[in-house]
């Protein structure tokens, strides 16, 4: 359980994704999740890293504002 | 619930060769290999180039239907295009990764492993029973598998190595972003892999051109994401592939992660082991993965059917396989993951002075041993970007 609420956190948008996999190891708290061909980011444990953001090969990863 | 003496997760080379290997080992013992997606082997998120020997080891590539090109001569090329040839250097192959890992997993069927395509591993837990209990989804419905062990071969995002509490976590500076296509009617030697260094076409990486047939080659990069100027690693590739082959047909692309890392701390918990991509056994200098894996996975497969027959599948006793690995090819990881560190700060004018300077060295008197000596000489601190590739 993360201590502090992050400004923004990491969404994926599907139609862009590939589901490789790879920003899963670069989740530090480990909140992207890969089942059944559809990847999550779980908004409880994304800490606003964006760790995940950049290395994603085709882009499908961004950071919005957490409401 | 079935009750199965070994799981494998993934049905990749790590996975299909832990089965097979432990099959052979034990025959008696009850061996599934799980596959997530539809088909063993595809979709493709692979260059396909492997070499001969570490191939030989398991599979005889000679005249069989899963190689695509075999492979004589490798072609580097520098920033500035200079391409230093070298040329018969050594033998390797580029596979048909959807023809190769069908014929490892027939193999592993064939030695009496029960393969099952279109199952998901969701989810698992250790219970009272000393068994691992794993909830596998196919074809829309859960089923509980309960295993003694569970091998881990479920690739980068590794969930098993999770779900049993090993740290499979990456730093971002050690996973190359990579993109390929498949390009369709490109004028390239057939019988060479090209590979380029540069840190304006790939930073961090390298980009490269591994041929499937006259005419036709996986052309793809790999990159460090940090080191970029913004883009990902597919519109890096759309660049390169824009000037190099602006009118090939792009018939297919894929993207993924290659954890240019070393092994994994611990490999292995109560009951579990992890192979291959998931324990992060790739050569980090050149990404390479499909001959560790297989190795890993018969390390893993042997292992897991010893610690069976033997009534332990403790910890303490899966141990061997941590230690096994990294005797065989582990501490090799660890050297090469610091020669990378070391060519870190290598520029894009150093690697042409290289090229041009190794060009000097008539053709036929240029092998291995003699560009080495040169930019052992001229450039030490290159040395290893030439080696990355015959280790």
């Amino acid at each position: 359980m993360r201590r502090v609420t992050p400004d923004t956190i990491a969404v994926v948008d599907l139609a862009v994704c590939d589901r490789c996999g790879l920003c899963l190891p670069l989740c530090p708290p480990e909140a992207i999740h890969l089942e059944l061909n559809v990847l999550t980011v779980d908004s409880a444990g994304c800490t606003g890293c964006e760790k995940c953001v950049r290395p994603c090969p085709v882009g499908a990863l961004a950071m919005v504002a957490y409401a | 619930m079935p009750d199965v003496d070994v799981l494998v997760v993934g049905a990749g080379p790590a996975g299909a060769v832990a089965a097979w290997q432990a099959r052979l080992a034990a025959p008696a013992l009850e061996v599934v290999l799980l596959e997530r997606d539809r088909a063993v082997g595809s979709p493709v998120r692979c260059a396909e180039g492997v070499g001969d020997a570490g191939l030989r080891e398991f599979v005889n590539p000679d005249g069989a239907d899963w190689v695509s090109r075999r492979i004589t001569d490798v072609i580097f090329q520098a920033p500035d295009d200079t391409e230093v040839v070298l040329a018969n250097c050594g033998l390797g192959w580029i596979l048909d990764r959807t023809r190769f890992d069908a014929y490892l997993a027939a193999e592993a069927a064939a030695a009496g492993v029960q393969v099952l395509v279109g199952a998901e591993a969701t989810g698992m837990s250790r219970n009272g029973d000393g068994r691992w209990h794993v909830r596998v989804k196919e074809r829309g419905k859960d089923e509980l598998y309960r295993a003694r062990i569970v091998i881990g071969a479920d690739g980068v995002e590794t969930m098993v190595g999770r779900w049993a509490g090993l740290d499979t976590r990456v730093p971002a500076r050690d996973m190359e972003s990579c993109a390929q296509y498949v390009l369709q009617g490109i004028d390239i030697n057939p019988d060479a892999i090209y590979l380029q260094f540069s840190n304006a076409i790939a930073p961090g990486g390298y980009a490269w051109i591994f041929p499937k047939a006259v005419g036709v080659a996986n052309v793809g990069l790999g990159l460090v994401a940090l080191k970029t100027d913004g883009r990902n690693a597919r519109q890096y590739l759309d660049s390169w592939v824009a000037r190099r082959f602006p009118s090939a047909a792009r018939t297919s692309y894929t993207v993924g992660g290659v954890i240019v890392h070393t092994t994994i701390k611990k490999t292995y918990a109560d009951g579990v082991l992890v192979a291959g991509d998931a324990a992060h056994m790739l050569n980090p200098l050149s990404g390479g993965g499909i001959t560790n894996a297989m190795k890993a996975g018969r390390l893993a497969g042997r292992t897991a059917a010893d610690a069976i027959c033997a009534g332990d599948t403790g910890e303490r006793r899966l141990a061997a396989y941590h230690k096994a690995w990294m005797e065989l090819l582990g501490e090799d990881h660890l050297k090469y993951y610091r020669i990378k560190q070391a060519l870190e700060g290598v520029d894009d004018a150093s690697f042409n002075k290289l090229a041009h300077t190794v060009n000097n060295i008539a053709p036929d008197k240029r092998t291995i041993g003699r560009v080495f000596t040169h930019a052992l000489i001229r450039h030490p601190q290159l040395i290893p970007v030439a080696a990355r590739f015959f280790v």
